[in-house]
């Protein structure tokens, strides 16, 4: 046994190599489908709004008549699963799903399939929010981040909208907005707008140098500056409770997010929500399939059925997302379409990490 | 000064603090529990705007709750016993033969409880799949378990077996007991708290962790924490939260009390001298 | 020692201690070997001593460390303080005394997480303490109580966690105490004071030793409660691990996970032989 022990540690050392495409890569898409079928059922891991995709799954398991399993989980559960499980022959997981710029983090190829195999559709969207998925990733489902604000408080007209806007707030009404800065994206997408307007640092570029991260000190000085009068809280849906608790009058949001708990009775429906003029990030969510997915052509066709324009439509308008599919209709959403025109792309690789780093530094850490 | 006197003094004392230790925690988890998802329960009112039964039923019927509970009540017993038989010699070794290295062998059996949290779930896990336990996805978890949490058996039982008094061990040894009866007379009593106390630890321990149950049972084995995650992980979802909450403790609290009469049942003090 | 006793030590302390040494000490390698660049999740494997150098170069790391120390003493000496006199005062069975013990003891019941939602619930800006402190005039408008900067809530949330651990460690303990030491102390004029410290105190340290060392362990390396009601502008080391994870720095969090255990393991030695020279007088 000591000696399999240390063959399975010198293993874990070594990431898998991509040859097992292979049984699929061979067949055409009738095939495939038909393979699916015999399979007959598969496992989709995501960590968010679990009961309300198993209901969204009826049309798929009516088409097809491939039954989805959707377990239990949260995000950091289902991660660590599927890096656990990358040198098992055949793991458990067929789709996972990710935060866009959390399949950053890892080796694409050494984990997941190529799904080149999926028939041509160009409306997919394979890069989002400043992340290539390239050949392994597709995006099913996109959210705008923005601000939630009370309306008994704050009425539409006297909305922030600058930096300057946002300054004038917090002196005029102390304590009565806060952000996070980790724990979610909503509050790191508030805060490196600022830091972009305030320094003018480009952030789609991804280089990272002393300079670049000494220009961002305007912007570190700025939160210095009023840093009594805004607070900094625990997490993305700390900054929707404590809004919908009234202690709050103003919070970064994830759109989808709120209205997730708004559907469901956990906060308040009067909360609104909005984009500042001053631009917030769009982001995503995306999906992957394993290389040892054990039902690798059921994985195929529901990733298809996931990123088409007809399921695409139906998120827009049941959960209002941005649709990740240039042909789905987008109608349906919950913020104007003027104020979209506000989105901004999240900031590049590596340099977003150490502006997040040195935010810490320079203005959490001097709290 | 008058035990009897100052027993209900502190008595009173505890109850009072308990209550807001414990009681208010507990009747909002009952309220919280009892929200009715036609209106939010904001921080404002006293009591929730709407109450119904909703959630209760509704997670009782929808979700994996019935089997989570099952599986997780085997799990941990099946752990707790396990860490126990495995932690029985080393802690005799540890609490009565005294050897050279054995403060440092102390410190290692500590090992689990120091290794970061997602290191030992990634990479303890990867491990587990590639020795092939995994084809037998219980007991994968409940060894797993009891590796994890060997330390606090052998802490306890190395405690107890430390009190294990040699005159009672002399004495049964002097007047010829088989080893069985020498165990039973002389060990079991002081033993006893330990066992108690390891089985509670080890059970709790087991039926709180999340990220190994999760990684080798999902998807076919839902326990107890993976529900709790998924309720307040994300999207911090009070009110299922509070069901599974108050579902956990029900049965818990019987658990404690019948381990409360087995250790009072087992004062070794009654066994020595006047107590 | 003859080579026969350690024949049997090694045999008692294979299904126990050796099972954790091979399994978890695997663990343990796998840890270190990727705070050096092994073990990559993305990129290639390289030997290198940047990670450590970079972590330990920074401001964020060493608060992290003074304020996991902090945490962690305090948890694990605030509750130990209090489970004592409960389990000297519940050592001998009166009316009553089961059900107080389950009381003291069912925190242990609640799982940390929930423990946490129900504790920011109670001191929420608009929660129960708020409006009872206003109700009762002691404060004219609410405060913000939650994330406070000197991790009292952590800290009241940790005690409230682990005293009933500790109250199950040193009762068995304070139990096994014969009764007629503590006799022959009174009769011979010992006040209480003095009978816990020359009595009860050597006669449970190895109790109260494996109490503290285990609630330190588990206080400095927490998560969950630093993350829901923790000072926001301090990071735990369990936290920094985790915000270079979801960053795809693998080996970094590596390096703070190996700093934790180095912590964990020396503190724990640490403390345990204070913990005896403090109740004992003495060093052995």
């Amino acid at each position: 046994m000591l000696k399999k022990l240390c063959a399975t540690v010198a293993t874990l050392g070594v990431l898998a190599s991509p040859l097992q495409a292979g049984d699929l890569s061979g067949m055409s898409w009738d095939g495939i489908v038909a393979q699916a079928k015999e399979e007959g059922k598969l496992t989709w891991y995501v960590w968010y709004l679990q009961d309300d995709f198993r209901r969204a799954m009826k049309s798929f398991e009516e088409e097809y008549g491939i039954s989805v399993t959707i377990p239990d989980g949260n995000n950091a559960g289902n991660a660590e699963k599927m890096l656990a499980e990358k040198d098992r022959d055949t793991g458990d997981i067929d789709v996972f799903a990710w935060g866009y710029d959390s399949f950053e983090t890892v080796e694409l190829s050494a984990l997941f399939k190529s799904l080149g195999t999926l028939p041509a559709d160009d409306g997919r969207v394979s890069k989002l929010a400043g992340v290539d998925g390239g050949e392994h990733v597709l995006a099913f489902w996109g959210n705008q981040s923005g601000i939630a604000y009370d309306p008994a408080k704050v009425s539409a007209g006297d909305l922030p909208q600058s930096v300057e806007d946002f300054a004038a707030f917090w002196a005029a009404n102390p304590g009565k907005f806060g952000f996070n800065y980790e724990k979610g994206g909503s509050g790191p997408s508030f805060y490196q707008n600022v830091l972009r307007n305030v320094a003018g640092t480009d952030f789609t570029n991804g280089e990272v140098s002393d300079e670049r991260l000494a220009g961002l000190k305007p912007g570190f000085d700025f939160f210095n500056k009023h840093a009594a009068n805004y607070i900094i809280t625990a997490s993305n849906v700390d900054n929707i409770n404590r809004v919908s608790d009234k202690e709050l009058w103003m919070a970064p949001a994830w759109e989808d997010h709120l209205a997730g708990l708004q559907n469901r009775g956990e906060v308040r429906k009067e909360i609104k929500f909005y984009i500042p003029e001053m631009g917030m990030n769009g982001g995503g969510n995306g999906v992957a399939i394993p290389l040892n997915a054990p039902h690798p052509a059921a994985a195929y066709v529901f990733v298809n059925w996931l990123t088409s324009p007809e399921t695409q439509t139906m998120f827009n308008r049941d959960f209002g997302t941005a649709p990740m599919n240039a042909a789905a209709d987008d109608s349906a959403a919950l913020v104007p379409n003027a104020q979209r025109a506000f989105r901004q792309p999240w900031g590049k690789q590596p340099f977003r990490s150490k502006v997040e780093e040195a935010f810490v530094d320079n203005v959490i850490l001097e709290r | 000064m008058n035990h009897a006197w100052l027993n209900s003094m502190l008595m009173a004392m505890v109850v009072g603090i308990a209550f807001i230790w414990l009681a208010i925690p507990f009747t909002m988890a009952v309220l919280w529990s009892l929200v009715d998802p036609v209106e939010p329960w904001t921080a404002d009112k006293l009591l929730p705007p709407t109450m119904s039964f909703y959630r209760w039923t509704d997670m009782w019927e929808n979700s994996s709750l019935k089997s989570a509970l099952v599986s997780s009540y085997t799990l941990a017993p099946s752990a707790a016993i396990l860490a126990l038989s495995l932690a029985f010699p080393t802690a005799y070794a540890l609490g009565r033969i005294s050897f050279p290295g054995r403060e440092t062998a102390k410190l290692l059996c500590l090992l689990p409880l120091v290794v970061p949290p997602f290191i030992t779930a990634i990479f303890f896990s990867s491990i587990l799949f590639q020795l092939g336990l995994n084809t037998w996805r219980f007991g994968a978890i409940v060894f797993a378990h009891s590796i994890l949490f060997l330390p606090y058996a052998i802490r306890i039982l190395t405690v107890s077996f430390e009190q294990v008094r040699q005159d009672h061990i002399d004495a049964a040894r002097d007047l010829g007991a088989s080893p069985f009866a020498r165990f039973r007379v002389a060990y079991l009593p002081a033993l006893r708290p330990g066992i108690s106390a390891t089985l509670l630890i080890v059970f709790i321990q087991s039926i709180e962790e999340f990220a190994i149950a999760f990684i080798i049972g999902s998807p076919d084995i839902v326990t107890i924490p993976t529900l709790l995650y998924s309720a307040l992980g994300q999207d911090f979802v009070r009110p299922n939260a509070a069901v599974l909450s108050l579902i956990l403790v029900v049965p818990n609290v019987f658990l404690m009390l019948i381990l409360e009469r087995l250790m009072k049942t087992a004062n070794p003090a009654l066994l020595s001298g006047k107590g | 020692m003859i080579a026969r006793k350690w024949l049997l030590v090694l045999a008692l302390l294979t299904p126990g201690l050796g099972l954790i040494l091979l399994l978890i000490g695997m663990v343990v390698y796998i840890a270190i070997a990727q705070s050096f660049g092994f073990y990559a999740l993305r990129g290639d494997s390289a030997f290198s001593t940047e990670f450590w150098s970079e972590v330990l170069g920074r401001k964020l790391f060493s608060k992290a460390v003074r304020y996991s120390i902090y945490v962690g003493v305090w948890s694990a000496v605030l509750s130990i303080a209090l489970a004592y006199p409960l389990a000297i005062w519940l050592r001998k069975p009166f009316p009553g005394s089961i059900g107080i013990g389950a009381i003291l003891k069912a925190p242990l019941l609640v799982h940390g997480l929930v423990a946490a939602f129900l504790f920011i619930n109670v001191i929420s800006y608009n929660g129960l303490l708020n409006q009872a402190m206003q109700g009762l005039g002691i404060w004219s408008e609410p405060r913000r109580l939650q994330n406070d900067s000197n991790a009292i809530g952590v800290l009241l949330l940790q005690t409230w966690k682990n005293m009933p651990f500790a109250l199950l460690l040193l009762a068995g303990a304070v139990q096994s105490i014969s009764e007629d030491v503590l006799d022959a102390a009174r009769d011979m004029g010992a006040g209480s004071w003095a009978r816990f410290r020359k009595v009860i105190a050597p006669l449970t340290v190895s109790g109260m030793q494996a109490a503290m060392v285990i609630i330190f362990i588990g206080a400095l390396a927490d998560f969950t409660f630093q993350t829901t009601v923790g000072p926001t502008n301090l990071q735990s080391m369990a936290q920094l691990m985790v915000s270079f994870k979801v960053r795809g720095d693998w080996h970094s969090a590596a390096v703070v996970g190996v700093s934790l255990m180095i912590i964990a393991l020396v503190g724990s030695a640490v403390l345990a032989v204070v913990a005896r020279a403090v109740m004992r007088g003495r060093i052995r």
